[in-house]
């Protein structure tokens, strides 16, 4: 109960401020502002209690209430669960709950909203509506991150795109209906997928193939162990995402079926769900409405989209599509990494070349958010090796460089923002010398952009180098690649700070505006940049809610990788050779970049079939891993064919 | 106390100490007392508060573990000393950590005592350098828009601040116990010098350096990432020595992980390296392998053909030496790649470890050339030289602090701790980058006429010797020109910052005749001069450069003795001294001696406050003392190091290569009589030559230097323009970067946009489609049917005219027609 409250409160609070905003004459601006910013301080200050131990009395009830609903470090599992039937007759559930994976970016969106109603002080166009769409987009981001129910993930998805549209819309620069339409197109093209796939997965979904056991883990309500557990020969759908979760990595998998031109239902489900998310993310070629949106965007507004928006596509990708759809996700991994990587190459060059300061920290977002799809999407699990832990400190550094961007871009966002008030353009090369007249402002910029760069003690290099670090395991040639990005950051980093920050005067236009930073403006940058020194020199902070929850998933998915194995036992073939085998298995799947000259291995199930009973030695050190080795190349194939080489390795064998 | 806890805790400190300091300035600034100047009493403070606690850590390192063997001569036998820990785990997964740690021996304490003792008289040093910085500056070197030089308020507690920065940072990454941290302080002392280069924000000239140092460095550092992934995603740790892990298990390091104590700290593929090599096999290996490996079928015939390919290879010759015997490791060459079988390996898997063992070796290789790529850039090697003359847009103090006495010299260092996972082949790149670099920076230094620029090229060529001596297998050879030459080089560098302070310009051609204004400064710039060259009287006395080069020459010779082939590098080495030696006494010559050639800069001309000779004093006492052994006694700067050296780096097996020919000697050798008498004859012959050759140039004018210049005109322009490796780059590589990035913009706009905003439009035009089927053909028809309805009706309004009697005769009609139609169809109906 205690819980509920803490939870629900914490996600409906800025929607019941938004109520009482609508009976705010609109003439008391700064009244309104003030409520908007004192009711994101609460939502903030509240969700801060999940994780600060209580100081006050402990039998004050509401210190009960506050310490039972607090979060856990070093749990996996989802906790503050709240679950109530909602629209029963479809199995809909208001299913709520926090884990690592969420917890994060739940404290990062309170926060940011915090930063970006105090920065919401330059907007004065229609500042009522502003705030009521301001708080309602809070809901809808916050719901997102707590949904565990699909349908609900939806409808917030949904509720958090429209206060974004107006947002852009309204009280954007000169371009501003381009830009929101734009934005609202490209999103709404990524929800319509995401429908599909959500409707195929519930029709497809039965609760009753879990046995008893799994329905409890699943945390599936109470109402519904019921109705499975009785008689029926009526399939019980279900948008629970812990049971899809299940449902997906089970042996006898619902989505394992056949879907459209030979792939099955889990393929094209991931593939429409990654689509989906990687617009949000965005990832190259999906990314071109950013640049728009955050130009277009108010600076408070840019703060959230950056800090916030684009971590729900991480975010999807991380808690739908891996978990529900491992064997699609084993499957298209190289195309997973391959997006992320040359998200990170790409945007780096078109930062390079911006003469936009906005635009360029907006380009400068798609290289930063392709380190986290690099870092989810690097596989570097091999069947026979079972080394999990270079994935899991990928998925981690991905985790870590979600949350380390939300910081660092939102505060540079926000530096723009702040000079943008002051000179009224973007121009880079009409910047210079801003140092000399604010010094207080360019050292708080100094230290997000260092922290964008990726300089050690700043929250940025850890989640970088644990990526990179980790997809070395994965390819190679994806980790080199990976790893000469930093060059160019670097490269385009600090062109911009010279060009923006260093020189002798300001030259553009406005040069009387450049007044030292007020102390709104400086608490906002001073309350980003330390906590990005916090989690530079401090990762653990991050890492004691959040990698217990990602090893979890990366276990869960090793576990259906093993079970794969285990299934057909003896049944996965042995090649005669390791190089042999290896090979063929680490060109096919294992260089993603590899794939083009894939056919020239053309024979690999052949030749691979043929020498199986050459092999009559002894199981000895060498042909054990040679047999585990052979199964990574075996394993990506649709199941149903690993079975039936199998079958026919053991006829042959037989005979 | 414990030492084992103490020590560590003392050199924690040491670090810590100027990171309170950088804290403090960074919050409270120019309100520390008269405009900032407490900064520099705090930053100061705090670096000889480090200072004093080395000493101590020192003291007690050197009380538990005394020196023991008498210094040259012996090597040493048993394992170093080694206190390794963790301090602080970031961040963990699994068995792989990420941890502040510690590893400390006697080349941490040596390196310990001489960064903070080079940087506390450096602190010391800037009180007068920077005191301009105090009140308002007026920069001539930047006009503002009204052509007025620009005045702009003092920012000297700016520059403490980043020193202090720069000390913890620097000493931090001398006290890392693994890699990850290493590339941490890295990349922190990176970003110092970054700061400082571009200490005058409001030239463009430095904040240029600024960023072209910084970006030089990060491509140095992505080859050290590279290397980084290879240990982790292998050895899975990056620690060098074995730390206690989580649970109170020895958690092994990489040292051990590569030279286990097993096979006699001989150079060994780890097991990681050797999986890598089977899952990445195929990328790897040549056409005539895989070919060998098709014929294959069983582990029985591997066993055989790799058998049959050694033996084959022994009798073509290109095997150097195979030797046999536990704890050896037996080297076949092979056609680009190496078979290397540790005999200690268990029998069952060595029919797999010889298959797989070439492709492991290779990752070995390409880890070492990795982690040596961040080295080449922070040392300024060839071919990632080109930043460091150009930070010479920093002030003096930086110059000799950063880039000359330490952060520069990190690259050396990190060879050298690094040294026991380095093979041969590495080693041999080391050298030969080493060479490069040693003789282009020389030969640049030669025509260059500002005196920084001399001296930055100098430091290149320096580091070039040191790289050289560790590539030659002089491991301590090339650490103890690293600690000589931070002596000399930080005080040639101040001495130079006197002139400057003085002259106000950097251009010797304006100096001259200066030792009678500045006597000070020209005696200990003197000193320099001769311990750079390495002047002495051989095998007897010297400065202290001549103890450390003579050391390195005595290397290369032996170097050249064992592998003839490779051993050309002994004699770049030599000429090498030469030219050194030419350039740094032309530099002085041209500064101090003859007659002045600008009468303005002469007379302006001062001697600098006490503030600043003081510490000039202490490092030409250094400069010429710290090649010395204390007499009696095992204490000289390579016998502390000797204390420290690598298990298993001064033996014989090191040496075994698996390249044809190359062989590199243990560095004891090095001390016989035959190669040591040689070595120093004719590295005292090549000084003598420059300073000859400098004395008649510039000190006596017998020959005119303008006219040799012009007599080898295209030599000298080439020289002059720096071998044109900067326009080289900026064609090859900023240019094309600049390119891509405009395409990626471009794309952007014109193709993504296009594609975009044209599927928006193609979905307006079918709504505009739509909208005219819809007013076409839908609506038409509705509106046709109204249409012909409403024209119906009017036709039909003329029927109904009102008339009685004309309705009764339609009636009738009406009726009759019906009455016909059924009386016609009346049987139709019925039936």
């Amino acid at each position: 109960m205690a819980t509920a409250i803490v939870l629900n409160l914490i996600i409906f609070l800025p929607t019941l401020a938004a109520l009482i905003l609508l009976f705010v004459p609109a003439w008391a601006t700064e009244a309104i502002r003030r409520l908007t910013l004192g009711a994101t301080l609460l939502v903030f200050l509240i969700s801060l209690r999940l994780i600060v131990p209580g100081f006050g009395d402990p039998h004050n009830p509401l210190e009960q209430i506050i310490s039972q609903a607090r979060f856990v470090a070093g749990e996996g599992g989802y906790q503050n669960i709240i679950q109530i039937p909602w629209i029963p007759s479809f199995d809909i559930f208001y299913f709520l709950g926090l884990d690592g994976l969420s917890l994060p970016l739940v404290l990062l969106t309170t926060f940011l909203s915090v930063l970006a109603a105090a920065a919401s002080w330059s907007i004065t166009k229609h500042v009522k509506a502003y705030s009521i769409l301001f708080l309602l987009l809070e809901t809808g981001m916050l719901g997102v991150f707590t949904a565990l129910d699909f349908f609900l993930f939806y409808v917030f998805w949904e509720v958090m795109l429209l206060p974004m549209y107006f947002l852009i819309g309204i009280w954007g620069g000169p371009r501003r209906e381009y830009a929101a339409i734009k934005f609202f197109l490209f999103t709404l093209v990524g929800s319509v997928l995401m429908l599909i796939a959500l409707l195929v997965m519930y029709y497809n979904s039965d609760v009753r193939r879990l046995s008893e056991q799994q329905r409890r883990e699943a945390l599936l309500h109470e109402s519904v162990i019921t109705k499975s557990l009785a008689p029926s020969e009526k399939p019980l759908h279900t948008f629970n995402l812990v049971a899809l979760a299940k449902l997906g990595q089970a042996e006898d998998s619902p989505f394992t079926q056949q879907g459209l031109f030979g792939k099955s239902l889990a393929w094209w489900c991931f593939l429409l769900l990654l689509i989906g998310f990687l617009i949000k993310v965005p990832s190259v070629p999906v990314h071109t409405w950013l640049p728009d949106a955050h130009v277009e965007a108010p600076t408070p507004i840019s703060m959230i989209l950056a800090g916030v928006l684009l971590k729900m596509g991480g975010y999807g990708i991380l808690r739908i599509c891996y978990p529900i759809f491992p064997s699609a996700a084993y499957e298209l991994a190289w195309l997973v990494s391959l997006l992320g990587l040359v998200s990170m190459v790409y945007g780096a060059f078109a930062a390079m070349a911006q003469k936009d300061f906005k635009r360029l920290v907006a380009y400068s977002s798609v290289s930063h958010m392709g380190y986290v799809v690099l870092g989810i999407g690097a596989w570097s699990l091999v069947p026979g090796i079972w080394d999990s832990q270079y994935w899991k400190m990928g998925m981690n550094g991905a985790m870590f460089q979600m949350i380390a961007h939300g910081l660092s871009s939102a505060g540079m966002f926000f530096m723009v923002g702040v000079l943008y008030d002051r000179v009224h353009h973007r121009e880079i090369d009409r910047f210079g010398g801003i140092y000399g007249k604010m010094p207080a402002y360019s050292a708080l910029a100094f230290g997000l952009f260092f922290a964008a760069l990726g300089l050690p003690g700043l929250c940025g290099f850890i989640g970088e180098v644990l990526v990179v670090l980790a997809s070395f395991r994965y390819s190679v040639t994806i980790a080199i690649i990976a790893a000469s990005v930093m060059i160019l950051t670097a490269g385009y980093i600090l062109w911009t700070i010279q060009r923006v920050y260093l020189g002798p005067e300001y030259r553009g236009p406005h040069a009387e505006g450049l007044t030292p930073l007020t102390p709104r403006e400086f608490s906002i940058g001073a309350a980003l940049l330390i906590p990005a020194v916090v989690l530079g020199v401090y990762p653990q902070a991050l890492f004691q809610y959040m990698a217990p929850s990602v090893e979890r998933t990366v276990d869960e998915i090793a576990g259906w990788m093993r079970r794969g194995e285990i299934a057909s036992p003896n049944g996965l073939p042995t090649a005669a050779h390791p190089n042999d085998a290896i090979r063929e298995g680490f060109v096919q799947n294992w260089q993603p970049e590899a794939k083009a000259n894939a056919n020239t291995n053309a024979n690999t199930a052949g030749s691979t079939e043929e020498r199986v009973d050459t092999n009559t030695e002894p199981n000895t050190e060498a042909n054990r891993k040679t047999n585990m080795n052979a199964k990574a190349e075996l394993s990506t194939q649709p199941k149903a064919e690993v079975n039936l080489v199998a079958h026919a390795v053991a006829s042959a064998e037989g005979g | 106390m414990d030492p084992h806890t103490a020590i560590p805790s003392f050199l924690a400190a040491a670090c810590l100490i100027p990171l309170a300091s950088f804290v403090i300035i960074f919050l409270a600034g120019p309100k520390l007392g008269h405009a900032g100047r407490w900064a520099a009493y705090l930053a100061t403070a705090a670096i000889a508060t480090s200072f004093v606690l080395s000493v101590i850590a020192a003291c007690q390192w050197f009380a538990a573990y005394p020196l023991t063997s008498a210094g040259p001569g012996h090597h040493a036998a048993a394992a170093p000393h080694v206190l390794a820990g963790t301090w602080y785990t970031l961040a963990r997964f699994g068995e792989l950590q990420l941890s502040v740690g510690y590893y400390v021996d006697s080349l941490t304490i040596a390196m310990f005592l001489m960064v903070s003792f080079i940087a506390t008289c450096i602190h010391v040093y800037s009180f007068g350098y920077m005191h301009e910085e105090l009140h308002d500056v007026h920069d001539g070197e930047v006009r503002t828009s009204s052509g007025e030089p620009l005045l702009r308020p003092g920012r000297f507690h700016r520059f403490f601040q980043f020193l202090s920065l720069f000390c913890f940072s620097m000493l931090g990454l001398v006290a890392s116990g693994n890699l990850f941290m290493v590339f941490a302080f890295w990349e922190l002392v990176g970003i110092c010098s970054y700061l400082l280069i571009g200490f005058y924000i409001e030239r463009r000239s430095a904040s240029t350096a600024a960023n072209k140092a910084f970006i030089v460095n990060r491509v140095g550092d992505f080859g050290m990432v590279f290397g980084l992934m290879i240990l982790l995603g292998t050895l899975g740790t990056l620690d060098f020595g074995d730390v206690p892990g989580p649970r109170g298990e020895v958690r092994p390091g990489m040292f051990s992980l590569v030279r286990a104590a097993a096979t006699h700290h001989a150079l060994r593929v780890p097991a990681g390296m050797r999986e890598l090599a089977v899952q990445a096999g195929p990328a790897e290996e040549s056409a005539e392998e895989s070919a060998n490996r098709a014929a294959e079928s069983t582990a029985q015939g591997i066993a055989e053909t790799t058998a049959e390919r050694a033996a084959e290879t022994t009798t073509n010759g290109t095997a150097e030496s195979i030797t046999e015997g536990a704890g050896e490791w037996a080297a076949g060459g092979v056609a680009g790649g190496t078979a290397v079988s540790p005999v200690a390996e268990p029998a069952g898997e060595q029919a797999r470890a010889r298959r797989t063992l070439p492709l492991g070796y290779a990752w070995l290789i390409l880890a070492g050339l990795g982690v040596f790529c961040g080295c080449v850039g922070k040392s300024a090697q060839f071919p990632l030289h080109v930043w460091l003359p150009d930070a010479m847009e920093g002030p003096t103090p930086v110059s000799a602090l950063i880039h000359a006495a330490t952060m520069v010299a990190a690259g050396v260092y990190l060879v050298g701790r690094c040294y026991p996972l380095f093979t041969p082949e590495v080693l041999y790149v080391v050298a030969l980058v080493g060479t490069i670099t040693l003789f282009l920076a020389a030969t640049i230094a030669l025509t260059a006429t500002d005196i920084k620029r001399v001296l930055a090229y100098s430091t290149v060529s320096q580091l070039g010797y040191m790289m050289l001596a560790l590539g030659v297998g002089g491991w301590v050879a090339g650490l103890f020109h690293l600690m000589t030459h931070a002596f000399f080089k930080a005080l040639l560098f101040l001495c130079s910052g006197s002139v400057i302070h003085a002259c106000g310009t950097n251009e010797m051609p304006r100096m001259g005749g200066l030792w009678r204004k500045m006597p000070w400064t020209a005696a200990t710039m003197l000193v320099g001069c001769l311990a750079i060259a390495g002047v002495g009287i051989p095998l007897w006395f010297g400065l202290s450069g001549f103890h450390s080069k003579d050391a390195i020459v005595a290397q290369c010779l032996l170097f050249q003795r064992a592998s003839p082939i490779y051993g050309w590098v002994y004699y770049v080495a030599v000429l090498g001294a030469a030219m050194t030696a030419f350039y740094m006494f032309r530099l002085w010559f041209l500064t101090f001696a003859g007659a002045p050639r600008d009468e303005h800069v002469f007379a302006h001309a001062h001697e600098s406050p006490t503030s600043m000779i003081a510490p000039l004093v202490a490092l030409a006492i250094m400069a010429i003392a710290a090649g010395w052994r204390l007499p009696g006694t095992a204490w000289s700067i390579p016998g502390i190091l000797e204390q420290g050296r690598p298990l298993g780096t001064g033996e014989e097996a090191f040496a075994a290569a698996a390249w044809a020919d190359l062989t590199v000697p243990p560095e004891h050798e090095s001390h016989q009589a035959a190669i040591h008498v040689a070595a120093s004859w004719s590295a005292f012959g090549a000084a003598a030559l420059g300073i000859v050759l400098a004395v008649l140039l510039y000190g006596t004018r017998t020959w005119d230097p303008a006219r040799i210049a012009a007599a080898a005109r295209p030599v000298y322009v080439f020289l002059k323009n720096k071998w044109y490796i900067d326009e080289l780059y900026h064609w090859v590589w900023v240019r094309p970067t600049l390119f891509l990035a405009a395409c990626a913009a471009w794309i952007d706009r014109q193709i993504i946009d296009r594609l975009a905003d044209g599927s928006a439009a193609a979905v307006r035009s079918l709504a505009y489609l739509d909208d005219g089927l819809d007013r076409r053909f839908v609506d038409g028809l509705v509106n046709g049917l109204a249409e012909a309805t409403y024209r119906l009706g009017l036709s039909l309004k003329r029927v109904q005219s009102g008339r009685i009697r004309i309705y009764i005769v339609w009636l009738a009609a009406g009726t009759a027609a019906l009455f016909v139609l059924a009386s016609l169809y009346w049987g139709v109906l019925t039936t």
